[in-house]
């Protein structure tokens, strides 16, 4: 069965995305509805999750993060820190503060993750980011700022305090935190 | 009949093995360093901590669990060819800033096998955002004092008790990041306050 036939015989239209096997499963674009859902090419565990153009598909993956880090058990190093990371730098971006820094970092996440966890769970758990990653690449960028890096810490809020304090909240009381925005 | 072969081959050079060990008893034994922190010589293996993942026959697979068997082709310093120590690197550099460890200041530093890992994969910086999470030491008991600010969660001190002692004193409670290592003579869960554990 070709996925574009499942989609046809359930009505859907302007599909974006069709996840395949759940968040660890795989990302399929449009151009890939010909595939066949079968062991030897698209194999499913019965789940078809199908995104219309009204969803994003940043926030697609942003909220398989956030289940994959809660649903660690915690055994093994790279699941349990990893999927806290991979968690963390897409809350990053999806703050406005993300830089093409956190898209290596989440390549190299997933490379690790599915190398040496444990169990599947850990294993799979980066499928989603790099899939999206590969795929749906605006969907991160156009959240990027320009610059290559971010610090994680946000500094002009950890200046709020001294401004309290001071009493001061003038335009050099503030950090410019998109440094890397002025290139 | 020729007696069975017992070599692996560890990156390239020949490593005997007796029936039984796993792929790290047997490089250990014939002084091939493979890093590990939750394996330890007395207790066994865990598999949690992934230091010692090495590729076999061209998969990952962490040499702790793996048994030896004759024919295997073990990449420990390169995987695939690729230089595995910057994967190492990571795994401890997760490990560093999932807890809070200050070499410096700790009492452990110069005899400490994260520490030494740190140091053999090069490892300069923790490199991710550090998550400093509140554990606060836990005098409570008379005779243990909890201090798990360092805790890797490789349980060690869980096996220890358990198979060396008889006593099961530790385990592991909790999922993900927010497991963490409870006596077990603490009151049992119900009684635990919420927020707690």
């Amino acid at each position: 069965v070709r996925i574009q036939q499942v989609l046809e015989d359930c009505g859907a239209g302007d599909v974006v995305a069709v996840q395949i096997s759940g968040p660890s499963g795989v990302c399929l674009t449009p151009d890939e509805f010909r595939r066949q859902i079968a062991f030897e090419d698209v194999p499913t565990s019965g789940a078809f999750m199908v995104f219309g153009k009204d969803r994003d598909v940043f926030n697609v993956a942003r909220n398989f993060a956030h289940f994959f880090a809660h649903e660690s058990c915690g055994f093994c190093t790279p699941c349990r820190v990893g999927t806290a990371l991979i968690r963390d730098a897409l809350d990053k971006i999806a703050d406005g503060r993300g830089s093409r820094y956190e898209i290596n970092e989440l390549m190299r996440l997933a490379d690790l993750l599915k190398r040496t966890s444990h169990c599947g769970l850990g294993q799979t758990a980066g499928n989603p980011i790099r899939d999206t990653l590969l795929k749906f690449r605006p969907a991160y960028e156009r959240r990027l700022i320009r610059g290559d890096f971010d610090p994680a810490v946000d500094l002009d809020a950890a200046l709020a305090r001294a401004r309290e304090i001071s009493g001061r909240d003038d335009a050099d009381a503030h950090v410019d935190t998109h440094i890397g925005a002025k290139a | 009949m020729t007696a069975p072969d017992s070599t692996i081959l560890i990156d390239d050079v020949p490593v005997s093995f007796k029936p039984g060990q796993t792929i790290l008893e047997a490089a250990l034994e014939a002084g091939v360093f493979i890093p590990h922190l939750c394996f330890h010589p007395e207790l066994g293996a865990h598999g949690s901590c992934r230091l010692c993942n090495v590729i076999v026959n061209g998969r990952n697979i962490s040499a702790c669990t793996m048994k030896a068997a004759s024919g295997q082709e073990i990449e420990v310093d390169t995987w695939l060819g690729e230089s595995a120590q910057a994967y190492r690197r990571t795994l401890v550099q997760m490990l560093f800033v999932e807890g809070n460890h200050f070499c410096p200041s700790c009492e452990k530093s110069g005899n400490c096998q994260l520490q030494a890992l740190g140091y053999d994969s090069e490892m300069m910086t923790p490199h991710f955002v550090e998550f400093f999470p509140n554990r606060p030491v836990d005098a409570s008991h008379p005779d243990v004092l909890l201090d798990l600010n360092r805790c890797i969660q490789c349980e060690l001190c869980v096996r220890a008790s358990r198979d060396v002692d008889g006593k099961s004193i530790f385990a592991l409670a909790g999922r993900g990041m927010a497991s963490r290592l409870r006596p077990t003579l603490a009151p049992p869960i119900g009684e635990v306050s919420e927020g707690e554990g």
